[in-house]
């Protein structure tokens, strides 16, 4: 689609650095954040927060703090049990974990929360919150993944520390170490990478005032007002329509604010409880040490490559920290779908698993599964460092381009239209790397260490479709009898700016001023319900469906126009706010005019045709949308000190169609900056005792503007397959950022050695210490690898300690019982457990039956059962078309297996009599 | 992050600045631009149950010449130092150091009293006191008293102030004209505390090393006067002088600690550089001259 | 506890308030006096979002309080543009090249912005950026907001 060839007016406005709508009142300060919100009788709300990170609540002694000046009420989560509540995950599923408001009986991290002072005012809240005593019957806490992995079981009532597990272990023996084995050349590289705050500006915050009999009115820095809605309804058990949530100003939220989380639906509970409208406004301290945090994780990838350098197989094993309450466990799956469709690698195989610590949950965070760039791409230039020959030409063997396509993904994601190689070779083409090598050359002569990286990835965009709650985008839109144009939508932006693009799109689809646009987005009293900011979607799903409605609504301003002036409706444009009817200039009428008669005068309207001038549409996309980038950079190391220096960068990115350059290159530039913090400055560490270390900004390092160059940007624009074209780009920056920046500077260290050393273990932040410890050869950072750490001892208490890192296997049982019936059966799937009626029917060796949930029954036929293994395929089109291969050892009583899920890898399966 | 609850006062002169600390008994807190203090007290790492604002004592503020040296207000601002005339001219090394020191907006109201009292040992105002050879006017209702800098410290935000004391000026000896400024950081953003960073100044009589003072911060619990380096320093001829084992000298005094910002080694690795490289480069501009 | 009364301009209208002695000057103009587009994003000095100018000067409202203000002359993000609605050059820059997406921090760019062109018109680049050094954004990678620093120093964006 080329939006060109169907342009409307003669004015473009997509495609064009249109100054932004919401820039006039967050210039002038006089934006709506939700601390800007004051309500008569409004109270506020501090948290009494765990100081230990594991252990029993003995006593809660809020005597003295009750007594205190302004002192309302103190709750604890004995109180807001009144109102039952189901915390859910990102995707509407249950959290696993016995995750409650406040903490019930045990604490699990520093940072839970315990009480909740209602008072009224925030320094009186804290006043009394720091005079309730709270005695805590302290426990070894568990803090790393290591420690996870043998240590006593965070959650008790859980079989092990496991919060979510996929892959196949087999896999690795019985398929991809033949094929390592015969490679000529195999190179294993292990990132860890630092827990990262999200940190967006603005904390978390919200204020909920309990209206009229059961409605509530919530103020929330969120990602999506309706999402937010939604969640609460559900969490609570309330009619959505009984919730309003408006979010007119975010202050960023960057995957962090996603869903409503603990202390948000918290305040909603108090709120109703009390009666009274209450405000709680995160302050930094709780932000950094009590908000979910994001993307400790270790991976280990291992690639075969041929003599020509094209990749033979791969395997990798990942582990992610959950903490104690992840915002829904996560295995992280997405890391291992999206590794490798840009490339050509014919066999891949992993195991991935979260582990729960004792430690603040896992949450979301701009390109969650961003490992899997980052561990491909610096593995890819390991391979090439090691192989001698070019990282370019490495990379150009094995990518795909848009010749190679349509293929399928050794994960079973087909890509259609995807331009990694293409992005390389406009990278290339505009990055005089030859000339780079010779500078490169000179200055290691003067001890000036410079380096080069380059990665390319693809990510995922405009999901929709495949699973809660991803979905699509309504516009409804209206020319007013004024001629101005009223537009609602279900957008949401923290800095997106989607009142702009969308406005873009509506002026350059309809042929009006962008100046007589207003677009109402931020409430879910506004548009219909859209998951918001959330997977790189709004100006993909957002910007096809205001591209369809503007087009409706234009054609209905022809038809009127056309049929009032008694020609043809080609004959008809519409072109700064006038309409005009070709060879007859004195037909001409504006906008208004013509309202006024669609919405006053309906009999002059064509026969049948509703009155007024407005249009609805609801955007289905295409369930998935890639978008490409390539990316380079140039650093300078400084061997004497080991600071790292970026001097150049520049991005080769395939957005599709480009709404707007200066929101477009926004996104980039937010993402790598975010990148170049993860690479070299930020970090969460915790100590041994489960205490976060970066509890202030002097703690936590955040790029400054001298930490970030400029970027130069240059845009491929092949239109995607969605209305208008667009590719989503909200989560690129931080994807490639990482491995773009960490391979300049392991190419700056070349001569010194390898990064990460000869073992290939890179921990992330690059400190100027971990820096020298490539350059002197030496351990100058004094850092161990977590695999070398003596390991926490076992905690003496009542739970028993247990090695959880392999599940043991359920030894055979004699298979003469028979399965006939049914069977209460459960999937450990990435999204959550899945629990259904099984119903096998044998006859011989041969086995039939279905599986059954309220979403519907699946049957299946042509299944094996011999010696008790139960051998059953079941093809599903929900969430995806995927066939699930289940391969099950059954007793009389129960049933464990595995079933193998396509691109989901392989979840455990449970079976009991039902 | 609100603080807990506290009275104010903002005494107008000296005497009852130090009445009120005398009054009350160890619960006051001093407070001039509050740039290291309003943190703690948002984050209730400090709770006085009285803060008494130094802000309205004229007498406090500004820059003058002693003699023999010059006297710095403790409430004169960071921005304000840095413009002056007279540290310019008499102690171009403070000078230096003080445009290190945080950013612009907390220049503009913090005091080069406040960074050198709280004695953050990362900071640079107290290594820069300590290497000058400052002494310390503090006054409490008993009387007036000097101590030096380099026996002023005591450990992190810990020095030999007593709850009722109050510092009442920073007196900075004469270093004269042409001296040699020392001074190299290494900190990981603009405006961060340091890493490891040297501030001094050598004077050169004769082509020979005359007086040397030299002081390390965020390589200890305090800012670190360089003794042994100091003492290698003097009476030495420039081209006798090895920047290299003057450095290690240095490093020897140090006592530098491992954070998730750098190791002691690395502290210790790149302190030795860069105070090589700062003499090396001072000396060979000087030489070549 | 204390508590004080205070006199005070702020954006050149002057109110009277009895504040708290604990009150930050920031949450007293939020709370107190309405000026809500002044941000408190850290509490501890370090973001630079709620920097205000306090008699000329650009400083943190986090770490100043409220009593310390009486007498004073402030200017909020509020108090830049004209009262015609003009933007301030300063915020017109920051528009014209993407300088802002959630606008959380943009208050305290502004003012600082402004009170370094206020102090020396003719500015360079590098002492805008060394201020601009005192604040962070988590949004816009500072692209934008060096763009703006460009053009009012009257350099090509």
């Amino acid at each position: 689609m080329n939006y060109h060839a169907s342009s409307v007016g003669a004015t473009r406005y997509v495609g064009e650095r249109t100054p932004r709508k919401e820039d006039g009142r967050l210039l002038t300060g006089r934006g709506q954040f939700t601390d800007d919100i004051q309500l008569p009788g409004m109270l506020h709300i501090a948290f009494v927060r765990s100081p230990v990170a594991r252990g029993r609540i003995v006593s809660i002694d809020m005597g003295v703090a009750r007594e205190m000046p302004g002192v309302q009420a103190i709750y604890t989560q004995a109180d807001l049990a009144a109102i039952p509540v189901q915390m859910l995950s990102f995707f509407f599923t249950p959290i696993e974990s016995p995750v409650t408001l406040l903490a019930d009986g045990r604490v699990a991290c520093v940072g839970d929360p315990v009480c909740m002072v209602i008072a009224e005012s925030r320094a009186q809240a804290e006043d009394a919150a720091a005079l309730i005593e709270l005695e805590i019957d302290e426990e070894t806490p568990l803090v790393t993944i290591a420690d996870a992995k043998t240590g006593a079981l965070v959650h008790p009532d859980k079989d092990d520390n496991i919060a979510a597990e996929m892959g196949d272990e087999d896999m690795l023996e019985e398929a991809i170490q033949p094929l390592l084995d015969k490679a000529p050349h195999v190179v294993t590289h292990t990132i860890r990478h630092q827990r990262i705050a999200q940190s967006p500006m603005e904390c978390r915050a919200c204020v909920a005032s309990p209206e009229g009999s059961g409605e509530m009115t919530v103020w929330m820095g969120c990602q999506s007002p309706h999402l937010a809605a939604r969640y609460v309804a559900h969490a609570l058990g309330m009619p959505q329509e009984s919730i309003r949530v408006i979010a007119k100003d975010v202050g960023g939220g960057f995957g962090l604010k996603n869903i409503p989380w603990r202390e948000e639906v918290a305040v909603v509970v108090a709120a109703r409880l009390f009666g009274r409208p209450l405000k709680w406004i995160e302050d930094r301290f709780e932000a950094l040490t009590a908000s979910s945090h994001a993307r400790e994780q270790e991976v280990t990838l291992t690639i075969g490559l041929d003599d020509e350098g094209k990749l033979l197989a791969g395997w990798s094993d990942y582990a992610c920290n959950n903490g104690a309450w992840p915002m829904g466990e996560d295995a992280n799956i997405a890391v291992h779908m999206f590794m490798w469709p840009a490339y050509k690698l014919p066999a891949y195989g992993f195991v991935t698993r979260g582990w729960y610590t004792n430690t603040m949950g896992l949450g979301g965070y701009r390109g969650p599964w961003a490992m899997e760039s980052l561990i491909r791409e610096t593995t890819l230039d390991k391979a090439a460092r090691k192989m001698g020959v070019d990282p370019v030409e490495l990379r150009r063997k094995n990518l795909i381009y848009l010749p190679d396509q349509p293929v399928t993904s050794n994960m079973g994601i087909e890509v259609t239209d995807i331009t990694p190689g293409e992005c390389l070779e406009k990278l290339v083409a505009n990055v005089d790397i030859a000339a780079f090598r010779r500078e490169q050359a000179e200055a290691r002569k003067e001890g000036r260490y410079l380096g080069m990286g380059i990665a390319t990835y693809i990510e995922p965009t405009g999901s929709a479709g495949a699973m809660q709650p991803m979905t699509g985008e309504t516009v409804q839109l209206r020319i007013e009898p004024t001629g101005k144009i009223v537009a609602m939508l279900s957008t949401h932006s923290q800095g997106h700016g989607t009142a702009t693009t969308m406005a873009q799109v509506i002026a350059d689809r309809l042929g009006v001023a962008y100046e007589d646009i207003s677009i109402f987005e931020g409430d879910s009293a506004i548009g219909a319900f859209s998951p918001g900011a959330a997977g790189s979607r709004q100006g993909v799903i957002a910007g096809g469906a205001t591209w369809k409605a503007t087009e409706m609504l234009a054609e209905k301003v022809k038809a009127v126009a056309a049929h009032l002036s008694n020609a043809s409706v080609d004959a008809v444009t519409i072109d700064g706010g006038m309409v005009h009817v070709e060879g007859a200039p004195e037909m001409s009428r504006s906008l208004k005019e013509l309202a006024e008669i669609a919405y006053g005068e309906p009999a002059r309207l064509p026969e049948g045709m509703a009155s007024g001038l407005e249009a609805q549409f609801r955007y289905q996309p295409p369930p998935m949308t890639m978008t490409s980038a390539a990316h380079c950079c140039v650093v300078e190391v400084d061997a004497e000190t080991g600071f790292v220096k970026i001097l150049r960068w520049v991005s080769a990115e395939d957005c599709g169609t480009v709404i707007n350059p200066g929101v477009v290159e926004g996104q980039i530039a937010g993402g790598l900056a975010q990148a170049i913090g993860q690479v070299l400055l930020e970090d969460m560490p915790y100590d041994a005792r489960g205490n976060p270390l970066a509890a202030t900004f002097k703690d936590y390092l955040m790029p400054t503007i001298s930490d970030v160059p400029d970027f130069e940007y240059l845009h491929a624009n092949t239109p995607s397959q969605t209305i208008g074209g667009m590719r989503g780009v909200g989560e690129g920056g931080a994807i490639i950022g990482p491995p773009t920046l960490v391979n300049a500077i392991a190419d700056a260290l070349a001569p010194f050695g390898e990064l990460g050393g000869e073992a290939g273990e890179v921990t992330l932040p690059l400190t100027p210490s971990r820096i020298l410890d490539v350059i002197e050869q030496r351990n100058v950072s004094g850092h161990q690898a977590p695999a070398e750490k003596a390991v926490a001892a076992p905690v003496a208490e009542e739970v028993p300690a247990e090695t959880v890192a392999v599940s043991p296997e359920t030894e055979p049982a004699p298979a003469t019982a028979s399965i006939d019936g049914d069977w209460d059966m459960t999937l450990k799937a990435p999204m959550g457990g899945q629990t259904f009626l099984a119903h096998f029917d044998t006859e011989g060796t041969s086995l039939s039956g279905y599986l059954s949930a309220p979403e519907g029954r699946q049957e299946f036929s042509g299944g094996t059962f011999e010696d008790g293994r139960m051998k059953f395929e079941v093809k599903v089109d929900k969430p995806m078309k995927v066939t699930l291969k289940y391969d099950l050892q059954a007793t009389a009583d129960s049933i464990t297996g595995k079933c193998k899920m396509g691109m989901f890898g392989t979840a455990k399966v449970n079976a009991v009599r039902a | 992050m609100k603080p807990a609850p506290f009275d104010y006062a903002r005494p107008t002169n000296v005497a009852e600045a130090c009445q009120i600390l005398a009054e009350a008994g160890g619960g006051a807190t001093v407070i001039a631009g509050g740039q290291t203090l309003m943190p703690l007290l948002n984050l209730r790492m400090s709770q006085p149950f009285i803060l008494v604002d130094i802000n309205g004592i004229a007498d406090l503020k500004g820059v003058s010449r002693i003699d023999g040296g010059t006297r710095v207000g403790p409430a004169t601002r960071q921005a304000e130092a840095l413009r002056d005339s007279t540290l310019a001219q008499h102690l171009p090394a403070l000078v230096t150091a003080l445009g290190h020191v945080g950013h612009y907006q907390t220049r503009n109201r913090g005091t080069v009293g406040g960074s050198v009292s709280l004695g953050e040992p990362a900071a640079e105002m107290p290594a820069a006191a300590v290497a000058l050879g400052a002494s310390i006017e503090i006054t409490s209702a008993q009387g007036t008293r000097m101590v030096k800098a380099e026996d002023f410290y005591i450990g992190p935000y810990m020095t030999v102030l007593e709850p009722e004391d109050l510092v009442t000026g920073i007196v900075y000896p004469d270093w004269p004209d042409g001296h040699v400024v020392l001074f190299r950081e290494v900190a990981q953003r603009t405006g961060d505390f340091a890493l490891v960073g040297m501030v001094g100044a050598l004077v050169l009589e004769g082509g020979k090393v005359a007086r040397a003072g030299i002081a390390w911060f965020g390589m200890g619990p305090t800012p670190i006067k360089a003794r042994q380096a100091e003492a290698a320093l003097i009476g030495k001829a420039l081209a006798e002088i090895d920047p290299d084992a003057v450095a290690a000298l240095a490093v020897a005094d140090t006592a530098p600690f491992d954070d998730h910002h750098a190791s002691a080694e690395y502290r210790r690795t790149v302190g030795k550089r860069i105070f090589a490289r700062t003499l090396r480069e001072a000396l060979d501009l000087r030489s070549a001259a | 506890m204390s508590e004080h009364k205070i006199d005070l301009t702020v954006n050149g209208h002057r109110h009277s308030a009895t504040v708290e002695a604990r009150t930050s000057l920031g949450e007293f103009l939020r709370e107190g006096l309405g000026y809500t587009g002044t941000h408190l994003a850290c509490e501890h000095g370090v973001c630079g979002a709620c920097t205000v100018r306090v008699d000329g000067v650009a400083m943190r409202s986090c770490l100043m309080l409220a009593v310390q203000a009486n007498g004073s002359e402030i200017t909020t993000v509020e108090g830049l543009a004209k009262p015609d609605g003009t933007l301030h050059r300063v915020q017109q820059a920051l528009k014209d090249n993407f300088g802002l997406q959630c606008g959380f921090c943009t208050p305290g760019v502004a003012i600082t912005l402004a009170t370094v062109l206020e102090d020396n018109p003719s500015a360079t680049t590098e002492e805008m950026e060394t201020a601009m050094s005192g604040h962070i954004c988590r949004c816009t990678g500072y692209q934008g907001i060096r763009r703006a620093i460009r053009q009012l120093a009257g350099e090509a964006a």
